[in-house]
């Protein structure tokens, strides 16, 4: 069964059963990954994936059904349907009606025309390149060429009709150094445009890994602390469900209720940034047109994230921040392009005001320590120890523990080092950013 | 189909095929939130030429589909060679989980009627709790996998798990606790092992202690880390350091350490994926071998690692029936199963008592591990304050950081009773669900990561 044929006999079904609406999600795409060590293919893999989800308003309520079996629609429509009649919330979730769309120009990714053997080459060469580098680097634990591509098509009884097809390239390399008995590992990735830049990749990548060789934990206490772009967007995505309006609705969020309130120091101002060139994207994943909005600005809350149904809730129009991580899940609420703005400072400026304290250029355990419902961090942590604005010798073995709103309240100074992290359920940039305390567990 | 996968000159081909369907319902304060429905259908296709491997996958099981997805395998080897080898036999072997009542069988009512239970105990527990959140998963992945060594295997694998989450609120502060149990069996599962209630008190409980909790100091010092989830720290510091993937490419710590001493003399462990209906049990792994108890650490001295067919190969080592995969979008490789520190011979009692000051971790939250160094940190979900070895207070935000290798030298106590905790496990083969456990232990020392100043 194709899926025009498909979607067709399933909107009918659901009609004919008393739906009041249905709409389909369909996704389908293709990626290629390969990984080399050892100057040898290790991991190679080629797919071609597609999967259709329905959902249903049926009695007030929605149900969810999807599949990757494109071939008994009515099946499908009665497990949303089922679905949907066990729902007990009030809340009513609309679906979009027919809209008008910015056109969207995305360029390319670097890899979209490139053979299979030269992405192929392009891993063996990122490999070496790192081996080369430095004689302390005596392997590389990862090393990976990545290229996707894929489309969606979204499409409701109400008209909604919204299609975009976009394709992704990213190369990221861990190799690891050597001195002694030491190890240290290193990280960088090229994305986008960039995803071909296999020296600039390796070279990061590697002083990256050596920088921290000789690293020691500092004494317990609280530091000032210059975070480095990678780690306030390691931050920024952590807590981005605290900008959620469904988050804020289920009093799961601090920020529930903020709306026009000084929420952080007047140095910061955040973005939602849908059509930042990094991921342009022309409407949300309920087919909501996307717009460019200040989410923090100079301090004060200017809006949670919305999607159809919280706005609705709220009485307010959605921001074209619903969500769709696969065609699988249902509709929750993200950011598109979360993007910190810049100050004027640079690194080395930021350095020279910080004085005494710490850098911190990663963080780890992101998916274990925080709480996004208190806002609360403890993680793992490595870095610099700064003295009177120089860069005295490396830290590691270190936690840092915050809280996320408290953390943006003590910002007193922005880098104009905006960098973009790997995107991970949303995109995120920051530059580095000064603040004032953080409690550092050392030995 | 196999036979399209060696041309490039492939010596092993594999096939995996699944249908796995899957409901997942969410309910907040008693209320359905949201209520899914999918199903997975796919299948992947693996090529091995000595240690080289390739893999591609497609969500079209057709006949075509089939062959254009294992041709494209061959072609990550290289250009056609030759016919593969002689005739394969196949002998099929089907496996089943026994269930009394399927998935299939029960409808959305059955399962919120036990979701409603917890969310009735959470609220009930406190008036401190403001919010209770309960998720519903069960599941039945379907699985058939055939290889040029002859596999044959079909496997029905059934799971359920329920996830409930109390946050606990009071002056702007919030605080959330939570019990997930889950096993391989099917619905009965709420009627024989899981007792829903008593998981809601424990999440509620947890909210409201941890919402009276001062901020953890931070030091080194030692720490008690409970049974049950406490097994995490193993299964991140060490289970994924005796993994192939780590070991068979030279990235572990543990790495030729075979037979010679890593840990404490009163520290044995254990990966055994054979318990009927634990969650992190298989009838059969990815590659269609049987699971194993596989004895890693005995007394203190390393014994085995978890090795898959391409880890078999790098290593030169049997395979130890430890091959797994999320599903056919992913090539299996060595993975944990029921992973856990054996029962020891220390009092429970005794080892708090006798540790001065230092942390009992009560609860540990989730961690992550870089394979490399073996350096680790994990959150403490739930902690107390030790002095002069009584509990003087309850503590949150606290971390535990270290190194693997280090922390398993430093245990001086285990105490008499094991028991497990189900979670989710992410490697290079996707997220399976996997068992930690070990018995209440001690940790001479360990770093302390924290906000607080000194508990009065």
């Amino acid at each position: 069964m194709t899926y025009p044929e498909f979607s067709k006999q399933a909107m009918a079904y659901a009609a004919e059963q008393g739906c009041a609406a249905c709409e389909l999600f369909y996704a389908n795409g293709e990626s290629f990954e390969v990984n080399a060590n050892d100057g040898e293919i290790d991991r190679y893999s080629v797919s071609r994936e597609a999967g259709v989800s329905v959902r249903v308003s049926l009695g007030g309520h929605e149900g969810y059904a999807y599949t990757e079996a494109i071939g008994d629609p009515e099946r499908l429509v009665d497990h949303a349907m089922d679905n949907a009649l066990c729902i007990d919330s009030e809340d009513e979730h609309p679906m979009q009606t027919k809209q008008a769309y910015r056109a969207i120009t995305r360029e390319d990714s670097a890899l979209k025309d490139r053979s299979e053997s030269d992405r192929i080459a392009l891993a063996k060469q990122l490999e070496d390149l790192c081996l080369k580098q430095d004689p302390r680097v005596k392997r590389v634990v990862y090393c990976s060429v990545e290229y996707g591509a894929g489309s969606v098509v979204m499409e409701n009884s109400l008209g909604l009709c919204a299609e975009k097809s976009s394709n992704s390239s990213v190369i990221y390399v861990m190799p690891s150094v050597q001195a002694g008995e030491e190890v240290q590992t290193g990280f960088a990735f090229r994305m986008g445009g960039d995803a071909a830049d296999a020296e600039g990749c390796a070279k990061e990548a590697v002083e990256d890994a050596l920088s921290k060789l000789g690293g020691s934990p500092v004494d317990s206490g609280c530091y000032r602390v210059l975070l480095k772009p990678y780690a306030m967007c390691d931050l920024l995505s952590a807590f981005a469900s605290m900008f959620s309006a469904d988050e804020a609705q289920k009093g799961c969020s601090l920020l529930a209720g903020k709306e026009g309130q000084l929420i952080a120091n007047e140095r910061v101002t955040l973005w939602d940034d849908p059509f930042n060139p990094v991921a342009p994207r022309a409407f949300d994943g309920e087919g909501t047109p996307c717009e460019t909005k200040v989410v923090i600005q100079n301090g004060e809350l200017k809006t949670l994230l919305h999607n159809l149904k919280t706005a609705k809730k709220a009485g307010l129009q959605s921001t074209g921040n619903a969500s769709r991580r696969s065609a699988a899940s249902t509709v929750g609420i993200a950011p598109s392009v979360f993007r910190l703005e810049c100050g004027g400072a640079t690194y080395d400026a930021l350095l020279a005001e910080l004085k005494d304290g710490l850098v911190i250029s990663e963080l780890e355990g992101l998916h274990a320590g925080v709480d996004a419902v208190s806002g609360d961090f403890s993680l793992k942590a490595s870095g610099f120890l700064v003295e009177n604005g120089a860069v005295v010798r490396p830290v590691s073995n270190i936690t840092v523990a915050g809280n996320f709103v408290a953390l943006l309240k003590h910002v007193f100074a922005l880098g104009c080092d905006l960098r973009y992290s790997l995107p991970h359920s949303g995109c995120y940039a920051s530059p580095s950013v000064l603040v004032n305390e953080l409690t550092v567990a050392g030995c | 189909m196999l036979a399209e996968a060696q041309r490039s000159g492939a010596d092993y081909a594999e096939l995996f095929v699944e249908d796995t369907q899957s409901s997942r319902i969410e309910m907040i304060d008693g209320k359905v939130e949201s209520a899914n429905y999918a199903r997975l259908c796919g299948a992947g296709v693996r090529v091995l030429l000595g240690t080289k491997s390739a893999y591609a996958y497609s969500a079209d099981t057709s006949e075509r589909a089939l062959l254009e997805t294992a041709r494209a395998a061959a072609a990550a080897l290289g250009e056609a060679k030759h016919a593969p080898n002689e005739a394969i036999f196949l002998a099929q072997t089907r496996h089943t989980t026994p269930v009394l009542l399927p998935f299939d069988q029960i409808g959305n009512a059955d399962r919120v009627r036990v979701m409603r239970e917890g969310a009735r105990v959470m609220k009930a527990a406190s008036s401190e709790v403001t919010q209770a959140l309960v998720r519903y998963l069960d599941q039945v992945q379907r699985v058939t996998i055939v290889s040029t060594d002859g596999v044959f295997v079909s496997d029905e694998r059934p799971r359920t798990r329920i996830f409930l989450q109390a946050v606990a609120m009071k002056n702007g502060e919030a605080q959330t606790g939570y019990d997930g149990p889950g096993c391989c069996r099917g619905f009965e599962a709420y009627r024989d092992v899981i007792d829903v209630e008593r998981s809601a008190q424990v999440a509620a409980d947890m909210a409201v202690t941890m919402l009276h909790a001062p901020e953890c100091p931070a030091g080194y010092l030692p720490v008690v880390i409970d049974g049950g989830f406490g097994g995490v720290i193993f299964h991140e510091a060490c289970g994924h350091s005796l993994e192939a993937t780590a070991v068979g490419r030279n990235n572990s710590v543990f790495c030729g350490k075979l037979n010679t001493k890593i840990a404490a003399d009163c520290v044995s462990a254990v990966d055994d994926g054979t318990f009927p209906g634990e969650w992190g049990s298989i009838n059969v792994d990815d590659e269609g071998g049987a699971p194993k108890r596989n004895l890693l650490i005995e007394n203190g001295i390393l014994k085995g690692y978890l090795i898959d067919k391409l880890g078999s190969r790098r290593m030169d080592m049997p395979s130890t029936g430890s091959s797994r995969r999320q599903g056919y979008t992913y090539a299996p490789t060595s993975r944990m199963t029921n992973t856990f520190i054996c029962a020891g011979t220390d009092d429970e009692e005794e080892m708090i008592a006798s540790m001065g000051e230092g942390l009992y971790a009560k609860k540990m939250g989730g961690g992550s591990v870089n394979p490399p160094t073996g350096e680790f940190n994990f959150t403490v979900a739930e902690g107390y304050w030790v002095r002069n070895g009584k509990i003087v207070s309850p503590v949150r935000g606290a971390t535990l950081i270290g190194k693997g290798s280090e922390v398993l030298q430093k245990i001086d106590r285990v105490g008499k009773t094991m028991w497990m905790a189900p979670g989710m496990c992410g490697s290079l083969s996707g997220t399976v669900p996997t068992n930690v456990g070990q018995p209440r232990l001690r940790v001479s020392g360990i770093t302390i990561g924290g906000k607080g100043g000194a508990i009065e």
